[in-house]
């Protein structure tokens, strides 16, 4: 089932308007080869012309490691020494609007909102990964107490979806052993990275290499705030896929 | 995971009282009964899908009814009969919930399970005495009963509000249990399914038990909560989320509490008011008054039909003190959140020894005990048979009218043989048919066009209450409106009026019909009275800067607002003027031009004021809302001529 009503302001879709927002917006995010694809993806969201023009899409240039606006190495991943993370590539930029969307689906629980948030997924996926050969897509798990209490894991759900647009299988490669709190409910970035460390453990099968015999592997999440959830997912993932594994995170917000 | 079990009871004996029953706790259940008499529990099976259980005991039910209504005894094979159909219900139900969901893998092996019971426990009646454990269980059922009075909840929402109000919640699930099997609370899915038959298709129906709604608006999930077939509904989404597997809970208030109150009743219905009523005023509030003094039953419904500036909040003063003094729970409704936060303070003024509350969605007070709630109609969902009075104030207006789950909610919140008073200014059609009577002439051929001014389920007050008429909106047809606004061309009649208006230190709305013209409308007087640019404004629905724009509109800092539908109810500003632009356009209708010429003259200082209908093109809503204000001129004329003769 789909909303026929926008998204942003809950106004019509105005297929006229639309356009030209699409079109504008699909030759900013794909080079002159790519645009078909990217304009069928972008003509999809339930988005009004006006709100499309205002969607918080990351443009500029970006730090080469997470993604974040700048031109170079942003502070934070200069710090850090051990990195697991090969990338981290966002498409949008958190804003209170995404706040609200993203909280209207993870906590209230509007799962209509999962084909609009893995559409965003799927643009972010062609805009910077699509020359990359993954071998699977894997999700940031819930605890299963969460689960129980939420009724559904919202990544699982884009990349479910993910996963039918890319042809890229799902794996589920990891469990959370450990209950952390709301990121907001935690103290500050020092405390999330400890609380992080070892809450994920190995759920998968034996990894069977590609014939190059790398193992690359496309880490998805709803939103990059710290990385440290990421990053001790990937973590746990490269202690068991050996040397040759590498792992990319790819998530709609930053 | 929790797990639902079906039985059935039957008497020691005879068949006659055979039921189905569905219960998360069995052994609380036989407890229960053993308290009270002998019988046999015969278990059917159980199942982590709540809303499945309430299907099975529905059919189940039905099956008894039909089958043992007579005093046959229960016999082995008529259990196993039973039985059976409860399994067949549950691998038809799959099936159909699957055919929705195709192409989706179930949590499980398959999308609900099911697993018979075929055991049967004899209860011997016991008197057992009174331990500690007993009387603790008792007190805290009392306590939750308390919480939780008047109150439809979601499990998640009952669990909050008992710890809020730090009442023991160990062991809830049998302490509601028992509410429910002593039938002081029910419990239900939050949605409910049952299979519908027909000749073309079997299918599955689903409706939401709390907002009513069905079909398109249920959305089927893959649920980890219970990991069975599940579905939420996404119209009362924000109001938390109602699926199959979450309890839903109804407590209608109980008489004990009402009594309770009645002394306490006599002190905070105290009515501390100054004001004085105009006669027709008087009339009409003792009228209400009356109606909600009546003790007979089958009154349920009446109208106060007041026009715009009739002062129609005051009217309700008497009937409230009234409510009040019998020990009862006042609830005033209304759609809009801006009239709750106005009209809470002033309720409070005049009751001083009442509490008050303000419900609406970001309000702190929401979960209150209070013996006057001011809510917007979204939150009386929460409510259940709570109050013995419920005031509905402006029923013509967005989101309430139309809306078949706010109506619903706000019937739910009247306590059986309550009374649910309407208040509006212009009544939708369908209330003045059920409530309004005809004017019956004595010339059958002439059938008069005015409503009557009173009956015994209405009221009608034509006339404001500075006794002046209403101003009578002027309509003029300009075409190529939009065309002329675009190319900045000018309208004489338009620039004439909000010449005229500001030069007399007047204020003056503007209403548009859509958001996009608040800003051309404003550009376009821009160019033409560049020195009052300061001055003038405009106003929608989601512009961050709403409230502070209207505040210092009513403080008259500015002098001109342009607005799209929002003001035209519930503000009043002296000595104002009107132009409504575009006044063919649909989200103008009848009701609303008349609320929107409603905002003219209020004050007795100034009484008279322009209304102009400025429209594209001829239109029906302009020319009915005219005739509208004219009848009700009419009326309050021949009103007064009556009261003259009299």
């Amino acid at each position: 089932m789909r909303y026929d009503t926008c998204l942003g302001c809950g106004g019509r879709l105005n297929e006229r308007v639309k356009e030209s927002a699409v079109r504008s917006l699909a030759g900013q995010l794909a080079s002159r080869t790519r645009y078909p694809v990217m304009y069928r993806l972008v003509a999809g969201l339930t988005l009004c012309g006006i709100c499309m023009n205002q969607l918080p899409v990351m443009l500029g240039p970006s730090c080469p490691q997470c993604g974040r606006e700048g031109s170079q190495l942003c502070s934070d991943c200069h710090n850090i020494t051990a990195e697991t993370l090969q990338s981290n590539r966002s498409l949008l930029r958190y804003n209170e609007w995404g706040k609200n969307l993203l909280s209207t689906f993870k906590y209230r629980g509007e799962e209509r909102l999962a084909d609009f948030f893995a559409k965003l997924l799927t643009i972010a996926f062609y805009r910077y990964y699509e020359a990359i050969a993954f071998d699977c897509i894997t999700t940031v798990p819930l605890h299963a107490q969460r689960l129980q209490e939420r009724g559904f894991n919202q990544v699982d759900l884009l990349a479910k979806r993910l996963s039918a647009d890319l042809g890229i299988p799902v794996r589920s490669l990891l469990v959370r052993t450990k209950m952390t709190a709301q990121l907001s409910k935690q103290a500050g970035r020092t405390a999330r990275v400890e609380s992080m460390e070892g809450a994920f453990s190995w759920a998968g099968e034996r990894v069977q290499k590609n014939v190059s015999g790398s193992y690359r592997v496309l880490l998805l999440d709803d939103i990059y705030t710290t990385g440290s959830t990421l990053r001790s997912c990937a973590k746990t993932i490269l202690a068991h896929a050996g040397p040759h594994g590498s792992i990319y995170s790819l998530t709609i917000y930053r | 995971m929790r797990e639902y079990l079906l039985y059935i009871k039957t008497g020691a004996e005879k068949m006659l009282s055979a039921q189905a029953y569905v219960t998360p706790c069995f052994a609380v259940d036989q407890s229960f009964w053993q308290e009270r008499e002998g019988c046999k529990l015969h278990v059917i099976g159980k199942s982590p899908s709540l809303a499945l259980a309430f299907s099975l005991r529905e059919i189940v039910n039905a099956r008894l009814k039909e089958q043992y209504g007579t005093s046959h005894p229960m016999s082995e094979e008529g259990l196993a009969e039973l039985r059976e159909l409860a399994v067949q219900q549950v691998r038809e139900t799959a099936v159909l919930y699957g055919r929705d969901m195709a192409g989706v893998e179930p949590p499980g092996p398959e999308w609900f399970t099911w697993e018979t019971g075929d055991w049967s426990v004899s209860v011997t009646p016991e008197i057992v005495e009174d331990d500690g454990q007993k009387l603790k269980l008792r007190l805290a059922t009392s306590t939750i009963q308390k919480v939780l009075d008047g109150r439809a909840l979601l499990w998640e929402e009952t669990e909050t509000l008992l710890l809020k109000r730090e009442a023991p919640i160990h062991d809830l699930t049998a302490v509601l249990q028992r509410m429910v099997l002593s039938e002081r609370a029910q419990w239900r899915p939050g949605i409910r399914f049952a299979i519908k038959k027909s000749w073309w298709k079997h299918r599955l129906e689903m409706s939401c038990e709390r907002c009513g709604s069905r079909a398109k608006d249920i959305e089927y999930t893959v649920c980890h909560s219970c990991g069975q077939g599940c579905a939420y509904c996404t119209v009362c989404l924000g109001m938390g989320r109602s699926k199959c597997c979450t309890p839903y809970l109804l407590v209608p208030a109980t008489r004990e509490a009402a009594s309770d109150e009645r002394e306490a009743g006599r002190k905070t219905a105290r009515l501390h008011w100054s004001g004085s009523f105009s006669r027709d005023q008087a009339v009409a509030a003792e009228q209400a008054r009356r109606y909600v003094a009546n003790p007979r039953p089958g009154l349920s419904q009446f109208l106060i039909w007041a026009v715009c500036g009739a002062g129609k909040t005051e009217l309700l003063f008497p009937s409230i003190e009234v409510a009040l003094s019998t020990g009862g729970r006042v609830l005033i409704a209304t759609p809009r959140k801006d009239v709750v936060l106005e009209l809470a303070p002033r309720l409070q003024r005049v009751f001083p020894d009442a509490r008050v509350i303000a419900v609406h969605g970001s309000s702190l007070e929401k979960w209150e005990e209070a013996d006057i709630t001011i809510a917007t109609t979204h939150q009386v969902m929460r409510y259940y048979q709570r109050f013995p009075l419920v005031v509905l104030d402006e029923v013509d207006a967005f989101p309430y009218h139309n809306n078949p789950m706010l109506e619903r909610a706000v019937a739910r919140a009247v306590k059986l043989e309550g009374k649910l008073l309407f208040l509006s200014a212009t009544p939708p059609q369908y209330l003045q048919k059920r409530l309004v009577a005809e004017r019956k002439e004595k010339l059958v051929l002439k059938k008069s066009k005015l409503p009557l001014l009173r009956s015994s389920t209405h009221v009608l007050l034509p006339g404001r209450y500075h006794g002046s008429a209403l101003p009578v909106p002027r309509i003029e047809t300009i075409p190529g409106l939009y065309k002329r606004m675009r190319a900045n061309r000018p309208i004489s009649s338009l620039l004439q009026i909000v010449r005229s208006t500001l030069a007399e230190g007047r204020q003056l709305f503007l209403f548009v019909p859509r958001i996009d013209d608040v800003e051309r409308v404003l550009a376009y007087l821009t160019t033409f009275f560049p020195d009052l640019a300061s001055q003038m404004a405009g106003v929608h629905a989601a512009d961050p800067q709403r409230d502070e724009k209207v505040r210092s509109f009513r403080e008259k800092r500015y002098r001109l607002m342009v607005t799209t539908t929002i003001l035209e109810r519930g503000v009043t500003i002296p000595r104002s003027d009107v132009v409504v632009l575009g006044a063919e356009a649909p989200v103008f209708d009848e009701a609303s031009l008349v609320q929107i010429a409603g905002r003219v003259g209020r004050s007795s200082d100034d009484p008279m004021g322009v209304v102009l209908f400025l429209q594209a093109e001829r239109a029906a809503s302009p020319k009915a809302a005219v005739r509208q204000i004219r009848r009700m001129n009419q009326l309050a004329k021949l009103q007064e001529a009556q009261e003259e003769r009299a």
